[in-house]
């Protein structure tokens, strides 16, 4: 930078332009409120845990606002280290929330502990969530959100960003009021249901596949394969489409592609 | 862009994605409403497309594009009668928001506060002294490409510039004063 | 230099173009002109300030509308000069062109559809120009960080032409390596566009050794039978009797041992 710059105006910039990374305590000792230091850039929020259930809602505010009793627990045993001295044993639920390039993450990557973890993100977050056990539940989000589940099952509701959420073994739901036009989805078990609710006038391309299971719609779809059987018949409260492979189908004319596939399961299309 | 006049059509597509965002961000500061950026963005493919064979290898691509940028401005203006009326305050006010950033409560507040006027500063500049700065400043155009988009020459612009600079002063350091009392 | 120079030399100089002659001519000049150094550290900050505010980003809207408008465009119609009514997707390329034609039209006013052929002649170099375009728009799709955008990616890849190379190693990188377990399902499914090329099936046998995501190892079985590819048969005996795959792999593997037979 010049060196001939100076003056009252460049210190207040001379602040801006250190990176923001912040983590203010709040009265609150279980949540821990990090900022996202571009906030006229995309945010996204990233989950990374093992034993924890992770909850995230969309709210009305600027920052990331996470709480656990994880936190207040390893708050309270910091508070109470011996002076001069530090802690040997590893473990303990500890969960980390940083933040860098407007990327908050937080990972509670233990074997041990377990409980839930709260995250309040502004509405147009884009959100990628990694776990092992328990389930993630998101909720009031617009931007992407990207859910990866092995054991427990994955919840998704009145959202309305592009949504890829799959799990090994745990039923997926979601519940879009509103989608973006232009957004390709996907839904994936091993063994679980995927109970998908879509905004009555979505235009989209469906390709759904069971191994073992039917597929159930109140959608009016446009099957468009015809390389195998499939038999559609009307249940009354919906059409029963059973193939053996992919069926590709159509709604309101079409659009980007949604595909389902689950293993052991059955496929739930519900218009909203 | 001399590839896509040899009739690869496909190659505007990499100059699609190494040059929306730049056009598009010039196009909002200028005329303030995005949705009239990305229609205009849109505008200018299309037109860089159509009129391919008239792009000379030898000049500065950018140079030919804000051309064509300047020009689908004013058709836009045209058909649609008189520049689109941005009340200033709201535009300010959304743009304040997007801003207000994080650390140090004190500081937080006066920063916004700068950077909002900055911003307002800029929209209350005259259009040719906004374009030049815009050009210069955030698109990074060398002077002589500038140049050959407004067609005068080179030292022309570097004098043109800084009074734009200057003229920017004036109303930020006006509207600081203002603000104070 | 003189003020007035120096003046004109300001925005270089915080620019850092004026190169080191140039430079030490003005950090000299600054140094002997107490007016000219006042006025470029006020400008100056200002300057700096400019840098600070925040970029305006484009909605996802405008990508779409210019790769149908490329699209439509090479569709051939002389007079293209809007983007078509009905959405890309939905149609094959040629139905398009047959069944509808473009019409001059004023910006985002509306969209008028006429009936017009094309002219037989360029179908050939239409075709490749479409087929390039595809590829760029998978290509470009599928590298991008956006996990839905590569999802779009893969189903350009599925109407890429099958002869396509690039877009053949692309999806079977992505197989391989992407991060996200659904857009490395959506590639297995479009690999099926390649079944033609011997290298398809040896990149699925390839990838069902390494992959450990069940529901990822089902499709890539379920491919492998498609192909019809014998060499599958001594993966698919080991992962039947695998302790460490999941239950429903180990039953699909047995099945297509069966199939394959």
């Amino acid at each position: 930078m010049n060196r001939f710059l100076m003056g009252g105006m460049l210190a207040v910039l001379g602040a801006l332009q250190a990176p923001a990374q912040n983590q203010a305590q709040n009265q609150n000792p279980a949540q821990i409120t990090v900022a996202f230091s571009n906030p006229s850039q995309p945010r996204k929020l990233v989950v990374k845990t093992m034993m924890h259930r992770v909850s995230i809602k969309g709210y009305d505010g600027k920052d990331a606002i996470v709480e656990s009793s994880a936190i207040s627990e390893r708050r309270r045993r910091e508070r109470s280290i011996p002076p001069g001295m530090h802690p040997l044993n590893v473990g303990g639920g500890g969960i980390e929330v940083t933040e860098a390039n407007n990327v908050v993450t937080v990972s509670a990557e233990s074997m041990f502990g377990g409980g839930d973890i709260q995250i309040q993100v502004p509405v147009e977050t884009s959100v990628m969530v990694n776990t092992l056990n328990n389930g993630v539940n998101v909720e009031n989000i617009s931007g992407e959100i990207d859910v990866e589940s092995v054991n427990g099952p994955v919840s998704i509701t009145n959202s309305s960003g592009a949504v890829l959420a799959t799990s090994v073994n745990g039923k997926v739901t979601v519940a879009l009021d509103k989608v973006a036009p232009g957004k390709a989805m996907s839904f994936s078990t091993m063994n679980g249901t995927i109970d998908v609710t879509l905004p009555a006038d979505i235009k989209a391309n469906l390709k759904m596949k069971v191994d073992n299971g039917d597929v159930y719609t109140d959608f009016d779809v446009k099957v468009t394969n015809d390389t195998f059987d499939t038999a559609q018949s009307n249940t009354g409260r919906g059409v029963r489409i059973r193939g053996n492979k992919t069926t590709y189908g159509t709604i309101n004319g079409g659009g980007p592609e949604m595909q389902f596939t689950t293993f052991n399961g059955r496929i739930l299309i519900h218009k909203k | 862009m001399a590839e896509v006049s040899g009739g690869k059509v496909a190659r505007l597509a990499v100059l699609f994605e190494r040059y929306h965002r730049p056009l598009f961000r010039y196009f909002v500061s200028m005329n303030g409403n995005r949705e009239q950026a990305e229609d205009l963005v849109q505008e200018v493919f299309f037109r860089m497309l159509r009129y391919r064979t008239s792009y000379d290898p030898a000049q500065s691509f950018t140079a030919w594009m804000y051309q064509i940028a300047r020009n689908a401005g004013v058709d836009q203006v045209r058909k649609r009668g008189t520049a689109q009326v941005v009340d200033i305050d709201t535009f300010v006010d959304r743009r304040a928001e997007l801003v207000s950033a994080s650390p140090g409560p004190e500081e937080s507040a006066s920063r916004v506060q700068d950077l909002a006027l900055l911003r307002r500063a800029m929209d209350q500049l005259p259009e040719d002294k906004r374009e030049i700065l815009v050009l210069s400043r955030f698109q990074g155009m060398k002077h002589e490409d500038i140049a050959e988009v407004l067609g005068c020459e080179v030292g022309t612009v570097k004098v043109r510039v800084y009074r734009a600079i200057r003229a920017l002063e004036q109303i930020y350091f006006t509207l600081e004063k203002e603000k104070a009392s | 230099m003189t003020c007035e120079e120096a003046k004109t030399r300001m925005t270089d100089y915080w620019s850092r173009t004026l190169g080191e002659a140039g430079e030490t001519e003005f950090n000299a000049h600054l140094a002997s002109c107490e007016a000219c150094q006042s006025e470029v550290s006020r400008v100056g900050a200002l300057w700096q300030g400019l840098d600070l505010l925040p970029l305006e980003e484009p909605s996802g809207k405008v990508r779409d509308r210019f790769y149908e408008m490329l699209g439509a465009y090479r569709q051939g119609l002389a007079a293209a000069e809007a983007p078509p009514a009905k959405r890309w997707w939905s149609m094959p390329a040629w139905q398009l062109a047959a069944a509808a034609g473009l019409v001059a039209v004023g910006l985002g006013i509306g969209y008028g559809v006429r009936g017009n052929g094309q002219p037989p002649a360029e179908v050939s170099q239409l075709r490749e120009e479409v087929a390039n375009m595809r590829q760029l728009v998978a290509l470009s799709l599928m590298q991008q960080q956006s996990a839905s955008d590569r999802l779009r990616g893969v189903s350009w890849a599925y109407r890429a032409e099958p002869s396509d190379r690039e877009v053949l190693g692309a999806l079977v990188s992505a197989v391989n390596h992407d991060a996200n377990v659904n857009v490395r399902l959506a590639a297995v499914d479009a690999l099926r566009r390649f079944s033609a090329s011997p290298e398809t099936s040896r990149a699925a046998l390839q990838s069902l050794s390494k992959q450990t995501t069940p529901i990822v190892q089902a499709a890539l079985i379920d491919l492998l039978v498609e192909l019809k590819d014998p060499e599958a048969a001594p993966e698919l005996r080991r992962l039947s009797g695998s302790e460490t795959a999941n239950e429903g792999v180990r039953q699909k593997a047995q099945w297509a041992l069966e199939r394959l037979q």
